[in-house]
């Protein structure tokens, strides 16, 4: 494929991202709704880039969107007086996306040379192990948290404090499951995308061919731990104005991005958008519908799911429409 | 058409607008809306909390006819959902109820945490938020304007334990501190700490233990090392249980043992039966405390709601089963009770002017006294504290609500 | 002083230390055998825990019986996981495995929440107590490690002296052969997994010996990070490897809270947490196969 044509996948992503944020935006009093389904989408959408296309299951991720929130909460809390206003979100993404980078390198040193459930076990080492060290040495005040309401109004006022923590958070996760959209497709049709497929495949005779697996894989892992961070500093922090290390270190995020990217089907492009809508829309449902027995009904049908799709909802779809005219546009 | 007929149809149709503008003023229903957490790790607080909720509900409605506004009575609906323990649910959850089911006022989710998550939303929509369950100082300095607490502070938890001890025994100095570590844990121990301070206590020992704790013996070890005559900690059900287990298992023996959240609940003893002998605690609300009509009169307060009896019948009506009300029932009852006086007071369902309305009262009920400061913190509630003797809690704290006396030294562990 | 303390508290890691180690024998088995992650594996022990106190409960036995009901409860269970997903699963990605036997942890802790409702359970099994000077000893745990060392021995014997057991082996050695040689292979894989199962519920049953109070539907969830740590310092697919991983963990564990405690400013108790994922990461980077030399 050449040209601008191999981007074609990308558009009905980004289309579907719109509508959904037209949505949020047309009808009054959905806008929450669109703000966590997005955030379910960005979430697997950033999942995805690395597990998707190297098949490695990080079972640690919510580790980068933890340090990602934490990056965010000292920022605000530690500039609020300086009066740079806005100044500090930006200040506080960089931040996030900084710690998030230094912590995949220190994972990855040691994890990427692990393989299958090694690995796996390996990040949830180091998930819980950093969130012990935060507790245990009081890093940044320790398991009582950071509470930064109060700091961000007084850095950018009481208007602005109440449109960021209630709108234009929400609008920044979008952008970040935009990016990795963009991302993951630039990656996809790419020396990389070739290479981690390779990998996927045999992994072994990937390294005998020469390709260098290792560059590629540290490179994917890095991406993907960076979009987590911005997630954590947008939509814990900037949304939720607290961090407390057990809540943003909580195993049950990466389970949820898991879910997420297999409902879609892990490795395409089109998959966690919709894996985040169908996991987000039936939680919702089934939170009004039927409070307290959400999960009996859920887990179940997450079971029947894998077993019977195993790739997912976009794979399927990718099978069926194999040949005709759709195909180009979906990966 | 006729000229009269034509007069007479618009004076009817005028009739109705007016008829209709007024009655659309005055909503048939006062809804509560109420995202709480129905699984996960809050799931049984929030069990507790909305059949508190559902039994105070009935008795406005059927005891009262309805909540006061105007001239007529209006009856309260609830209407809830489950956040699961989830942050994110409960934003989503909470607009729902205020733009979809149309709520009037909202209850917080249980916890600190959860509470906090919901904030900003019902900031936003101005929509009143109660925290019923959300014990942490801090969410009352972010400069939130329509949070009104019911719980009272964490930092108050261990002040009265201490108080009372003192007067039992101030001959006995030795303090060990032993908390979760988590934002309630922490709050509690640094009230206790200043306040063991102001008293003269020893600190022989302060540690906290991570939440998920399965087995406590290196720390009390070390507990026991420091040979305190009082021990105060814990931090909720699983490892208060824990805690005293391996208290005994240890072979521990203090003068005083008291613990936050765990021990006044009724599977504390049933889990326990001996060991938990003499063990204390702090609450807010315990069946047994002795807050009636007639207190309140003398205290020259106003009176509403149930009384304690009462109370239980129609929890265990709402719940549907035979299931003893615990303090996260009452304090969730007993913001409901507040926000009924609260609309009543303002003669109105705006919730500025209900908030404004409830700053200015102050009253009793079976939970107890309420009364908030500026800031929507609860100044106005004490707290009990209550010692099992045998397999009855007994309330020894404060002397003007006891029940009983406070057995002390605390009977040894076999 | 420090010395009796840390005396004390290696020891009782010791006695933990066989509890949490043969907590974690299924959780090897069935990776050994199987290459399945059961991330569901604190659900298994709460059903453990559950079954000890509904039995001590309402029949009024105490816990040793529960430990053969448990298994069975195990087995029962492990076999209809196996045959209504987990065998479909197998050739397909780890991922879904994985996802599976989370799906069906949280299917467990929702029925049980059903059943016996969010409250937390607990009962007293006083047996009386040793008092040894630097430490005192329930007798209830010493009987909760002797369990654990005879349940360890059994499945020793079992792999190594029936024809069941080592039909097991072959599997793990060569599939392909094992099939040749007439070993129905479908079928060894369904009982490994429910022989995992099976020791974890039972493992369940154990555990209230030793600690009888705090079970309820969500208490799970620590197990399965702490039997993950001891999996791999045992190495991952060996059930023996377990038991003496979770032996070593208990001492680290125990003793490393004495060295933190000397230390100010620091909370002891999450530090001895940090540690032993610590631990783990180092194992997983120089010795990936466990302490032990392979099996």
């Amino acid at each position: 494929m050449k040209g601008a044509s191999r981007y074609l996948p990308a558009i009905p992503v980004l289309l579907a991202y719109a509508a959904l944020f037209g949505y949020g935006l047309i009808f009054p009093g959905q806008w929450q709704l669109v703000a966590q389904l997005a955030f379910y989408c960005a979430l697997g959408q950033a999942f995805n880039l690395f597990m998707g296309m190297t098949g490695y299951v990080d079972f640690g991720y919510v580790a980068f969107l933890g340090i990602g929130t934490y990056g965010m909460a000292i920022s605000i809390s530690g500039l609020a007086d300086k009066g740079l206003g806005l100044g500090v979100i930006v200040i506080g993404l960089i931040l996030s996306v900084v710690f998030a980078v230094l912590l995949s390198l220190a994972v990855g040193a040691v994890a990427l040379r692990l393989r299958g459930a090694y690995f796996a076990i390996a990040t949830i080492g180091v998930n819980e192990g950093f969130r012990y060290l935060v507790e245990g040495a009081r890093i940044w005040n320790g398991s009582e948290g950071i509470i930064f309401s109060r700091q961000l109004r007084d850095a950018v006022g009481q208007e602005a404090a109440m449109a960021l923590s209630t709108f234009w958070a929400d609008v920044m996760v979008f952008g970040v499951a935009v990016i990795a959209t963009v991302l993951t497709i630039v990656y996809m049709r790419g020396k990389i995308g070739y290479a981690l497929a390779a990998l996927r495949m045999d992994e072994d005779a990937a390294k005998v061919m020469g390709i260098n697996v290792t560059r590629f894989k540290i490179i994917a892992f890095i991406t993907s731990a960076a979009l987590a961070g911005a997630l954590g500093a947008t939509a814990w922090a900037v949304k939720l104005t607290y961090v407390f290390p057990a809540d943003v270190f909580a195993i049950h995020y990466t389970v949820e991005a898991i879910i997420i990217v297999l409902l879609g089907g892990a490795g395409t492009l089109l998959g966690p958008i919709v894996g985040g809508l169908i996991y987000g829309v039936s939680k919702y449902y089934l939170a009004v519908y039927i409070p307290g027995f959400q999960l009996l009904v859920f887990a179940p049908v997450i079971i029947v799911v894998i077993v019977m799709f195993p790739e997912g909802t976009v794979g399927m779809i990718k099978r069926k429409c194999a040949g005709t005219a759709f195909a180009k546009y979906i990966l | 058409m006729k000229k009269t007929t034509f007069f007479a149809l618009n004076l009817l149709a005028a009739f109705f607008c007016v008829a209709t503008a007024f009655a659309a003023d005055l909503p048939q229903k006062i809804v509560i809306g109420h995202p709480e957490a129905l699984s996960g790790a809050q799931a049984k607080a929030g069990e507790q909390a909305v059949g508190g909720i559902k039994a105070v509900i009935k008795w406005v409605n059927t005891v009262q006819g309805g909540v006061k506004v105007g001239e007529k009575k209006i009856p309260l609906d609830y209407k809830y959902y489950d956040c699961e323990s989830k942050r994110e649910a409960v934003t989503s959850l909470l607009e729902r109820l205020i733009t979809v089911d149309k709520v009037n006022f909202i209850m917080a989710p249980y916890s600190s945490s959860l509470t906090l998550a919901g904030a900003p939303v019902a900031e936003k929509y101005g929509i009143l938020y109660m925290d019923h369950g959300g014990a942490s100082d801090k969410i009352f300095t972010q400069g939130f304007k329509f949070i009104v607490q019911t719980i009272g502070l964490g930092t108050r938890y261990h002040v009265g334990t201490l108080n009372m001890l003192k007067k039992k025994d101030p001959a006995s100095k030795r303090l060990a501190l032993a908390y979760k570590d988590d934002e309630f844990g922490r709050s509690v121990m640094e009230g206790a700490e200043a306040h063991a301070k102001k008293l003269g206590y020893d600190i022989v020992f302060k540690r906290t233990y991570p939440p998920t704790v399965n087995d406590l013996t290196p720390l009390l070890s070390e507990l026991k090392a420091s040979r305190p005559d009082i021990v105060l900690g814990g931090g909720h059900l699983a490892d208060g249980q824990l805690f005293t287990q391996q208290m005994a298992d240890l072979g521990i023996q203090t003068k005083a043992f008291s613990l936050i959240a765990a021990v006044t609940l009724p599977a504390f003893q049933n889990a326990l039966k001996e060991k938990a002998d003499g063990v204390m605690g702090p609450s807010h609300w315990e069946l047994g405390v002795t807050y009636t009509k007639e207190k309140a009169q003398k205290a020259g307060q106003a009176w509403i709601g149930p009384s304690q009896d009462e109370f239980v019948k129609l929890f265990k009506e709402a719940i549907g089963k035979d299931l003893r009300p615990e303090y996260h029932a009452a304090e969730a009852g007993a913001a409901v009770l507040s926000l009924v006086l609260g609309i009543e007071k303002a003669n109105s369902l705006d919730s500025g002017k209900v908030r404004a309305a409830l700053g200015k009262i102050t009253f009793m009920s079976f939970y107890g006294a309420w009364g908030i400061d500026e800031t929507g913190q609860q100044v106005g509630h004490d707290l009990i504290d209550a010692q099992w003797q045998g397999d009855k809690l007994v309330i020894v704290w404060p002397e003007e609500g006891a029940t009983g006396s406070l057995l002390y030294p605390k009977p040894a562990f076999k | 002083m420090i010395l009796e303390q840390l005396a004390g508290n290696l020891f009782q890691g010791v006695v933990l230390g066989t509890v949490y180690g043969m907590a974690t024998m299924g959780l090897s088995l069935i990776f050994g055998v199987l290459k399945v992650v059961n991330v569901g594996h604190g659900a298994f022990i709460m059903v453990g825990a559950f079954t000890s106190f509904a039995v001590f409960e309402y029949l009024g036995l105490s816990p040793v019986f529960a430990v053969p009901v448990a298994f069975g409860i195990g087995m029962a269970l492990g076999m209809i996981f196996y045959y209504s997903a987990i065998r479909r699963l197998l050739k397909g990605p780890e991922l879904a495995s994985l996802l599976a036997t989370f799906s069906f942890g949280v299917i467990l802790e929702e029925a049980v929440k059903q059943l016996f409702t969010s409250d937390f359970r607990g009962f007293n099994w006083d047996l009386g107590k040793i008092d040894m000077g630097f430490t005192v000893l329930p007798y209830a745990k010493v009987v909760a490690c002797l369990g654990s060392i005879i349940v360890a021995l059994l499945l020793y014997l079992w792999f190594n002296r029936t024809r069941a057991g080592m039909a097991m082996r072959s599997v793990v050695e060569d599939s392909v052969g094992a099939r040749v040689c007439g070993v129905n292979v479908d079928w060894e894989y369904a009982l490994s997994f429910s022989l995992g199962i099976g020791l974890t519920v039972a493992s369940g049953v154990l555990l209230t010996m030793f600690i009888s109070v705090g079970i309820h539907p969500y208490m799970g969830g620590e197990y399965t990070l702490k039997a993950f740590v001891i999996a791999v310092l045992g190495g991952l697919a060996s059930p023996y490897g377990a038991f003496f991983g979770g032996l070593v963990f208990g001492l680290l564990e125990n003793g490393s809270y004495v060295f933190f405690a000397q230390i100010q400013g620091l909370e002891p108790f999450a530090m001895t947490r940090f540690f032993s994922f610590l631990i783990l990461l180092l194992i997983l980077l120089l010795r990936p196969t466990g302490l032990l030399k392979a099996k």
